[in-house]
């Protein structure tokens, strides 16, 4: 564990300055990128919006913050979780050079991504005020809710790094994967209200990404209090899994250049 | 008491079981497939003096190359030690490892603190290295749109700017133009006469090995067949491959 805080430290440097690289980068290759960082989610809350607000009928309150917060959250998980599957393979030509931590890798690529959430973040900020959301403290709640949520992230990121490296599949199946708990998150519907009772309790706790998205919710839209007892158990489960995968990667890095 | 940069005793590296293995291949073939193993360097032990510039040689897939990867710590040894005595190490080989969206710059940069130099040091250095490097105008493009000449003579200049304690290089002395090759052969020159650098050149030119080294390590399947003076390994080295 020490070697991982001693890790951190001294690759942190490398990690910000890569990440800040790599939006840069993407940026100058082509004309209006980063407009598709805002035009993408925006997009996609309309087509929501029509379909299951107006088609399916199944509207909330704030309905396009609703999906937006949703979509904003989901995008990161999963752009985080396909990348982190092929992210050694993509950085063959550094991994094969120099030695570094494989987990640096999903970190960098977090710092990309989180910097795009950001914006998005901020298209939120502006929505709440055109709809004119009533502000709370509760909106605090976010940060806590952010932390745990990157926390979860990282922890899933390390372990699919690793089979990603062995498994040649893994892609497709993860895809899949992420497919059915895209459908069961409640990205463009209220879990609790659309699913017969002791299920939704299910999806909505013991999913993840379910329950912070809808804490989210709770915390910027509706004003209301989170739950702090899942919210901790899911910080630790996090930090578990996170621990369980730095040490997974710790151990078998140096051959996954070999299998390359 | 000399001093050893470099210490290697009983080292192994085996390429096995570390096939890549698909789910859907899982479900369709019952019977265990066959894991290979190909053992690429087998019981090597040797010491490398500080200020030393040690040559390997060797036919092509004799583990040259696996050893300084080992060396420069991308792979694990299976079985034995290293001892780097605690000196920073750097690897320069052919088809480089650069980020080719970035440009030369960020990627001179990026390499340099994968290498563990600071900020600021790089920064300082960074003129140097674009300059010995000859790029001029294209180290703000993306390395992408670089020739292979020019790629390697970035990875070269990096390597030979930013000096570690150990610089190990895997062929790539022949880089470039007429005149980048007399410059790098001069800068190699400089390095040699650095008492603290220790450097390991593979390389397939006997030639530039008998100018620079100061001892050769013949490697023959994984093992050491010869070890020692320069010309005499040599030597045997060329007779042995007519």
């Amino acid at each position: 564990m020490s070697r991982f805080f001693h890790d951190l430290h001294k690759y942190k440097n490398y990690t910000i300055y890569s990440a800040k690289s790599d939006l840069k980068s993407e940026v100058a290759s082509s004309y209006l990128n980063w407009l598709w960082w805002i035009l993408d989610p925006i997009c996609f809350m309309l087509i929501y919006t029509f379909i299951f607000g107006v088609v399916f009928d199944a509207s909330e309150q704030y309905f396009p913050v609703f999906i937006f917060i949703g979509l904003t959250m989901w995008n990161f998980f999963n752009r985080l979780m396909l990348s982190s599957i092929k992210i050694v393979k993509s950085n063959k030509s550094i991994v094969s050079k120099v030695y570094l931590p494989k987990y640096i890798l999903i970190l960098e690529k977090m710092g990309v991504e989180a910097f795009k959430m950001g914006i998005s973040f901020l298209i939120v900020i502006a929505m709440m005020i055109v709809y004119r959301v009533p502000v709370t403290w509760n909106i605090l709640c976010a940060i806590p809710i952010l932390i745990v949520f990157f926390i979860i992230c990282f922890g899933f990121a390390t372990i699919l790094l690793h089979f990603g490296v062995f498994v040649q599949d893994l892609f497709n199946v993860t895809q899949i994967g992420l497919r059915l708990v895209f459908y069961m998150t409640g990205i463009f519907y209220n879990l609790s209200t659309r699913i017969p009772s002791p299920y939704s309790d299910y999806l909505s706790h013991l999913n993840p990404v379910a329950f912070l998205m809808t804490s989210m919710r709770k915390a910027l839209l509706y004003g209301e209090m989170i739950s702090w007892k899942w919210l901790g158990l899911w910080c630790l489960v996090g930090l578990l899994i996170s621990a369980v995968g730095i040490h997974t990667i710790y151990k078998n890095e140096n051959s996954y250049v070999k299998v390359l | 008491m000399r001093e050893y940069a470099i210490e290697v005793k009983d080292l192994c590296v085996n390429y096995r079981n570390l096939q890549k293995y698909s789910i859907k291949q899982n479900f369709f073939s019952f019977k265990r497939r066959k894991t290979e193993q190909f053992e690429a360097v087998k019981n090597v032990s040797f010491s490398v003096e500080k200020g030393e510039i040690l040559g390997i040689v060797g036919r092509n897939g004799s583990g040259k190359s696996t050893l300084l990867k080992t060396l420069a710590g991308i792979f694990s040894p299976d079985s034995g030690t290293i001892d780097m005595k605690g000196h920073s190490v750097s690897l320069l080989s052919i088809g480089v490892g650069f980020q080719t969206e970035l440009t030369g710059r960020e990627n001179i940069m990026l390499s340099g603190m994968l290498l563990g130099f600071s900020q600021e040091f790089i920064k300082e250095k960074m003129e140097e290295i674009i300059e010995f490097s000859e790029l001029g105008k294209f180290i703000d493009m993306p390395v992408k749109s670089y020739s292979s000449g020019m790629h390697s003579k970035l990875a070269f200049s990096i390597t030979a700017i930013l000096e570690t304690d150990i610089m190990m290089i895997d062929e790539v002395l022949s880089v470039g133009d007429t005149k980048f090759k007399k410059k790098s052969y001069a800068k190699m020159k400089s390095l040699i006469n650095d008492q603290d650098r220790t450097v390991l050149i593979v390389s397939h030119s006997s030639d530039t090995l008998r100018q620079l080294c100061t001892s050769i390590l013949w490697l023959h399947d994984g093992v050491i067949k010869m070890q020692g003076d320069t010309k005499e390994v040599l030597a045997a080295y060329e007779e042995f491959m007519k």
